[in-house]
């Protein structure tokens, strides 16, 4: 039995230590806005926060998680500049198909949390490890500028 | 003129006979200790050989397997993709390519046919069934130290296998070496054809030791260099070799190359899960060596390996002093300059997600490159090979997985990274090239065994 901390709240799972926090989001909390892509940390789909950090939440074991706290997409809305990075998707329109937005999301986020005036080149270390099929990636670099604009 | 050849001649042979005798002395893996040695059995400080005492009561089949855990003869008896002990196992040498034979009680293809005292030459003396010779491939010249009660246990063990049709595959050697008669030579000299003798100058606990590493789990065949005659050379003992495209530590108590910084805890951490916090984990060979083999040893007997293991002397080797602080948080510090700026760019894609630009992971302490002695082995051996073939252990504390990108980057690609990870998180950066990745593939062929297996 772990007591997770997700979203700011106390969620009590039953499931083995190894099993991917993933896993334990999707399948019994029933948080299913973060994806499932590679399932080998190399797509960057299912990136959450833990805490503070973006982390591949395919790869990272529930028992490993400890006393960090967990962010999911469906509350990194709740955060200053998840909401400001939320707002800034929907003004420039970034998701096409979306599957991989809500890792982008909170990739992006984790980014502007330390880094609040990221220029093109923090931008792309930080991003680089989310792939996106349909190529937004202009869009997402424009979105996240318009978000530290935002921030001030 | 008559006497200068003379004098040339004298003292070639002079040099050869040196020599000769320099590499015949090096062939005795416990002489560093010095002190004086007694046979097994005039030995009463306590059980030195056989299985611990907590498995003293356990039936023959019990005390077998748990003496071929010790001696470790799955991981080259095993090939990928093959059932357990059935050969097929490439060892890829200088003179070309052995593959192990299957050793499960199959009559045609297997050791069925084996009598004890077959059993008994193979083990101790490289002599097959047939008369011929093997190859030191398999090292009969660390098991020739095995009393001859634990090697007939592991037979025991062994016919209790399934047998399994799986025919030797034909080994592909380079003349001369594709003879075996050349080895009844090589056998003379560097094999001592001699049975484990305690010292009694060392605790009893050190010679529990000395006889698991140096004859059951054989860890100088990988850990000790090689002479000319590709016998070992104990001069060096532990001081660190590459086998098959992996590099095998200096594990002397050498301060900066060997592991001399280690805690005694962090050795029996290492050995006992291929883990320790803060030094990394075990991949490639070294992965097989503890997931077949030393994971089932018993606590006393792990305890023995690392009193003996302390005892060895320090050999200073190529390898820098650990480098222990995380790199900076942000990856516009840390790095050296003039490295391929590609290499930065392969890492932020595919490696900073789990290994954080610090190196401390945020998913899982075995993927923290902090202080791991690949990161800052200047070579970066088995950082290219860990990149290539990536780490797949199922342990007790559950998987241990990384990504093979073999098939992914290419040779350039890989030789950028493994700078980038060595330069930003070791102590020297490593200067690879694409030429030197494609040669480190070609050593060790086989073990791409890391499947990608996606978690469901």
């Amino acid at each position: 039995m772990f007591t997770l901390t997700i979203n700011g709240q106390a969620r009590e799972v039953d499931v083995s230590a190894d099993m991917p926090l993933l896993w334990v989001l999707r399948d019994h909390l029933n948080l299913v806005g973060t994806k499932y892509g590679c399932g080998v940390a190399q797509c960057g789909v299912c990136t959450v926060h833990v805490g503070g950090k973006p982390v591949r939440s395919c790869q990272l074991a529930v028992g490993d998680v400890g006393t960090r706290a967990v962010v999911t997409i469906e509350g990194v809305g709740a955060t200053p500049n998840g909401a400001r990075v939320q707002q800034a998707w929907i003004e420039a329109a970034v998701p096409q198909c979306g599957y991989c937005q809500a890792g982008q999301i909170m990739s992006a986020t984790a980014l502007l949390d330390g880094n609040p005036h990221p220029d093109d080149a923090d931008i792309d270390a930080a991003m680089a490890g989310n792939l996106c099929r349909c190529g937004t990636y202009i869009r997402i670099r424009r979105a996240i500028k318009n978000a530290a604009a935002g921030g001030a | 003129m008559k006497k200068i050849v003379g004098i040339v001649v004298a003292l070639i042979v002079v040099v050869a006979l040196g020599a000769a005798g320099w590499m015949y002395l090096g062939r005795n893996p416990m002489a560093f200790a010095g002190g004086s040695t007694v046979a097994l059995q005039d030995y009463q400080a306590s059980s030195v050989t056989g299985v611990p005492a907590q498995l003293a009561k356990a039936d023959l089949v019990t005390r077998g397997e748990y003496l071929t855990h010790a001696a470790d003869c799955q991981a080259c008896h095993s090939a990928p993709g093959s059932a357990p002990f059935t050969g097929g196992f490439a060892l890829t040498t200088p003179f070309g390519t052995i593959y192990s034979t299957n050793i499960t009680p199959d009559k045609q293809t297997g050791i069925g046919n084996y009598t004890d005292a077959q059993f008994l030459a193979v083990m101790h003396r490289g002599i097959r069934a047939d008369g011929e010779h093997l190859y030191p491939a398999m090292p009969y010249a660390s098991y020739t130290y095995m009393t001859d009660g634990d090697v007939l246990a592991i037979k025991v063990y062994l016919f209790t296998l399934a047998p399994q049709h799986a025919p030797a595959r034909k080994d592909q050697l380079s003349w001369p070496f594709n003879h075996r008669s050349l080895l009844t030579l090589w056998d003379v000299v560097f094999n001592p054809d001699t049975r484990f003798r305690p010292n009694t100058g060392e605790s009893p606990q050190w010679n529990r030791g000395a006889y698991l590493a140096e004859t059951m789990g054989h860890c100088g065949e990988c850990h000790t260099p090689r002479n000319i005659a590709f016998a070992l050379d104990n001069h060096s003992k532990f001081a660190g070799a590459v086998t098959a495209g992996w590099r095998a530590y200096n594990i002397t108590s050498d301060r900066d190359s060997g592991i001399g910084g280690w805690s005694d805890q962090d050795l029996y951490q290492y050995l006992s899960t291929g883990h320790a916090n803060g030094h990394g984990g075990a991949a490639g060979p070294m992965g097989e060596a503890s997931d077949d083999s030393l994971s089932y040893l018993v606590p006393n007997d792990v305890h023995a390996l690392v009193t003996y293991l302390r005892s060895v002397p320090a050999e200073k080797s190529d390898l820098p002093r650990t480098v222990t602080a995380p790199a900076p948080a942000s990856y516009k510090q840390g790095v050296v300059a003039g490295f391929d700026p590609r290499g930065e760019k392969i890492f932020a894609g595919a490696c900073a997600s789990c290994h954080d630009w610090t190196g401390v992971s945020p998913v899982t302490g075995y993927a923290t490159l902090t202080g791991v002695r690949a990161v800052n082995d200047p070579n970066a051996t088995n950082v290219a090979q860990a990149v290539i073939h990536g780490v797949n252990r199922q342990t007790d504390a559950g998987k241990i997985f990384m990504p093979a990108f073999g098939q992914g980057l290419s040779d350039d690609d890989i030789a950028a990274v493994a700078n980038y990870v060595t330069a930003r998180f070791g102590a020297k950066g490593a200067h690879l090239t694409s030429q030197d990745v494609a040669n480190l593939r070609k050593q060790a062929p086989q073990q791409s065994n890391s499947r990608e297996t996606p978690n469901g």
